[in-house]
This record gives structure tokens, sequence and C-alpha cells, in this order.
């Protein structure tokens, strides 16, 4: 039984580990994303686009992973948990792989525009989202959960950097009419930067239960009241609330 | 860090009408203590397991349960059992009208060497009944509960012996609810069965469970995870830890619960 309880202990070891490889993917993915578009940088976000059949692959892979050890495991109590949480996590992280290839769609739209206004607030946002990713995933592995803390602590201040977005885009649209098709597309661009921050919530969420057994809202917040208007962000959140 | 709550309550006491309720049992054989100090509530019209590795006392508590451990020399029982908060070891009870309030079915099918209708009459006639039209009904009911009556009807005077091993065992549940009992006690049930014979033995048991209240005891944690509401962990002559069920699985208080249904025991 001992040894049988060590292959299942190295398997589990092994599935964590594929989920912070594939975290670390999506987490280069999205800081990728955001610098293509800022430095305009075509070249960089056909790569991010490319890479997300990688990403899709490691979902794929883990998932399997995770699904062999249910059937032949039977795992029970923290194992269970762990698995359990390693099959949304994993969601939540393909999806933040989806939302790079959106900003880096953006980016290759705008590459040829100049910006009406230095990006400043994106990239702040996107390196706090990202930090958040790593968080999360760091405290998967670490099962620590003043990180997951930490993780939902930020996700407010993404909430406000997106309100200012929104406040300054709908200002710069109003005052100046030229700029309304690249100002929506920043806008949507901030708008997936926020929910990536979400998905990050979910992550800490997952790890929270993982390690309590307690299965919560840690953010109550968490997610904003604002839809956006058409677009890939319309369906997206339709399909998330769902 | 995920660790067992420390000073949890970990004896759970279930909501709802109780059927039978342990304090403070010890079993003792000769010198040897088998049990120490197990207080539980079993809820009515539902499935309670018993789990734990082997010796830990979970067979011999069933045994308590309807003073099957009197039948062993050098068994002592302290500590007091109540079905409907009656003592089932005052001086007062009648033991063999115990044993049919509080049923057993054991590990392996014990049929008795005659026809599959005398093995289901053979409690009723024991217990004083009589007329053909009156056992007709009873072997027909308890083979019904039992979900083998469309397996035998054509053949109720053919030995119990030739039935197969899932038959057998569900032949064994027949004769048990021929007697009309309210507590059903089960000593794993399944462990001489095949996955097909213990599935149908598990959709029986869900059955069962809506008119009779049921203890099983069983060394499949799987088993105890489908089929159960309420689980209890014993280690060591001590019940450690009872809950619900999910909650025994999915989230176990004590460490040693912990240990155990992830397979850390060995």
């Amino acid at each position: 039984m001992r040894r049988t309880r060590q292959a299942f202990d190295e398997q589990l070891e092994e599935l964590e580990r594929r989920l912070v490889e594939m975290g670390r993917f999506v987490e280069s993915m999205l800081e990728r994303a955001v610098r293509a578009l800022v430095e305009q940088d075509v070249g960089l976000a056909r790569r991010v686009i490319a890479d997300d059949d990688t990403a899709d692959e490691m979902d794929l892979d883990i998932e399997q992973h995770c699904m062999r050890l249910l059937a032949l495991q039977q795992p029970m109590s923290r194992d269970l948990r762990t698995i359990g949480t390693v099959m949304k996590v994993i969601a939540d992280v393909e999806r933040i792989g989806d939302y790079s290839v959106d900003i880096a769609r953006t980016a290759i739209k705008l590459a040829d525009e100049e910006y009406s206004k230095p990006l400043e607030d994106i990239p702040r946002m996107a390196e706090i989202v990202r930090q958040m990713l790593r968080q999360a995933l760091e405290a998967l592995v670490a099962h620590d959960l003043d990180q997951v803390t930490k993780v939902v602590e930020r996700d407010d201040a993404v909430d406000r950097l997106w309100y200012k977005i929104l406040e300054d885009v709908e200002r710069l649209m109003q005052e100046r009419s030229e700029v309304v098709p690249q100002a929506a597309a920043l806008l949507l661009v901030a708008r997936y930067l926020e929910r990536v921050a979400d998905h990050t919530v979910n992550i800490a969420e997952r790890v929270a239960y993982m390690e309590t057994g307690r299965l919560e809202t840690l953010a109550p917040s968490h997610g904003t009241d604002y839809q956006p208007e058409g677009e890939a962000g319309k369906d997206r959140d339709r399909e998330e609330r769902e | 860090m995920g660790s067992p709550d420390v000073g949890a309550e970990l004896i759970l006491r279930p909501e709802g009408e109780i059927k039978l309720e342990t304090s403070g049992v010890n079993l003792f054989y000769d010198g040897f203590q088998a049990l120490r100090e197990v207080s539980v509530a079993v809820p009515a019209r539902r499935i309670t397991a018993l789990i734990g590795p082997s010796g830990c006392g979970k067979s011999s508590f069933l045994r308590c349960l309807n003073r099957m451990n009197d039948l062993i020399d050098g068994a002592r029982v302290v500590g007091d059992v109540l079905l409907d908060g009656n003592s089932i070891y005052d001086r007062a009870t009648d033991v063999a009208e115990l044993r049919k309030r509080v049923g057993m079915v054991f590990q392996a099918p014990n049929p008795f060497p005659m026809s599959i209708y005398d093995n289901v009459a053979y409690g009723p006639r024991l217990h004083g009944t009589r007329g053909r039209e009156k056992l007709d009904e009873i072997v027909e009911s308890s083979l019904r509960g039992a979900a083998l009556w469309d397996e035998v009807k054509d053949g109720l005077r053919k030995s119990a012996l030739d039935l197969s091993g899932g038959q057998q065992q569900r032949l064994s549940i027949a004769r048990v609810l021929a007697v009309e009992p309210e507590v059903l006690l089960m000593d794993e049930p399944c462990s001489a069965l095949d996955p097909t014979a213990t599935f149908r033995i598990e959709e029986l048991m869900l059955e069962l469970m809506e008119r009779y209240t049921i203890v099983i005891v069983t060394h499949n944690m799987y088993q105890a995870s489908r089929v159960s509401q309420y689980t209890g962990f014993f280690l060591l002559g001590e019940l450690i830890e009872y809950g619900v069920t999910t909650q025994i699985f999915e989230n176990p208080k004590d460490r040693r619960t912990d240990d155990y249904v992830r397979g850390r025991f060995g």
C-alpha cells in the first residue's frame, strides 16, 4: 500500500508541476501580448496568438491526467480536492490564454496607428494582473493561504484601475470623436485584463478550498456590474455567467 | 494548510429521528478491550457506514447493536445501547425479539440447505406464523423487498444452494426482511460478491433505506461513500470521527480519518 500511495503522491506532484508550467506559459503570453500592444510589435503579437494552441494542448493534457487519476486512484479527501481544484484552475488559466490572444489581436489591429495618448494604465494593470496570476499559482503549490488573501486584495486595485480607464476613455471619446475606434479597442483590452484578474481570484478561491475544504467566494465584489457592448467581451461574459 | 480543525466536534449528532444510540460502549473479550467508550447516534431510515482498518472494532461494534456478542464466551459489554430510547441490555429485554427487530446480514451468504421458499419462511415459522396463505405472502413480499422475486418466482422449491453468490446474499436479506425488522445490520455484505452483484446489493440497500435503518460495516470505502449518508471511522477500538458521509470523504476533521480515507495507512 505504501508503494502505491507513494506513486500516487508522485502523480499528484506531477499534476501540480504541469499546472505551474501551464500557468507560467500563459503568464508569458499575457506579458508578451501587452508588450506587443505597447510596443506595437506585430511579430510578437502573432507569436502570442500561435502559442494559444500550446496552451490548449497543456489544458487537455492536464485534464486527461486528472481524469486518469480520478478513475484509477479514486481519490478521497485532500487528494480529491486537489484534483478537483486542478481541473477547475486549468479552465481559468486557459481562459487567461484566450484573453491574451484577444489582446494580441488588438495589438495587431492598432499596430499602425499612433496612440492618442501614451499607454500607461493598461501596462500598470497588466503588471498587477500578471503578479496575481503568479501569486495564485504559487499559493496552490506552496499551500499558502496568505498568498490567496493577497491575490484577493489586489483585485480591488485592478477594479479601481478599470473604472479609472473607463472614465478616462469616456471623456476622451466625448472630447475627440476621431479617437473613438482606438479608444474602444483599448477599453476592451482593459476589460480583458479586469476579467483576467477575476480568473486569478477564481484560482485563489479554489486554492483556499483545496486547503480548507470550504468552498466560498472570497471577493464578494469580484467582477463588475459593467457589461461592455458588442465584440468578444459580451459573449464571453455571458458564457462565464452560465 | 488544510490541517484538520483542532478540537472540532468529531462525533456528529444527526438531526431528526434517532433509531439507535450507544453511550460509552466498551467491549471486552476476556482481557482484551475491543471497544472504548463508543457513543454514537444512528439516524432512522438512513444508511450509516462504519469503516476502519481490520481489527479496529467496527464489526464488534455492529454485534453490540443486537447483542450478538452475547454468543461469544468471555465477551462483556459495558455501557448502553438504546433502541428507540429503550436499553437493549436491560434485563427485561427479550433477546430473540431484539434480533428480530435488529436483523443481521453476514459477510458470506449463508443459505440453509433447503428450498428458497423454506429459507425465507424459516424465520416467520420460528416466530409462530402459520398458514400457507400468510407464509406465501411473506415469502413473496420479502423476496420482492430483496429484489430477488423476479429471478426466483418460478422456482421457489429449488434449493437455495443452487443460487449464485449474489442471489444467495439477496436471499439472506430476504430472510431477514421476512421477520419484519426495523434495523438491518450488514457486516461486509458484498465482500464475497463480484462488482455486478455488489452493485445490485447497493441498489437494494438504497431502496430498503426508505423503510429500514441500515448500519453497514465495510472495508470498501468507495461502497461507504456510494451508499451511506453517515459514516463513522473506527481505529483501535475507538470511534474517531462520525459525520455526514460527504464530509468524511471530502474533508475529514481528524488527521487519522484523513490518513485512512486517503490510503495513507499501512
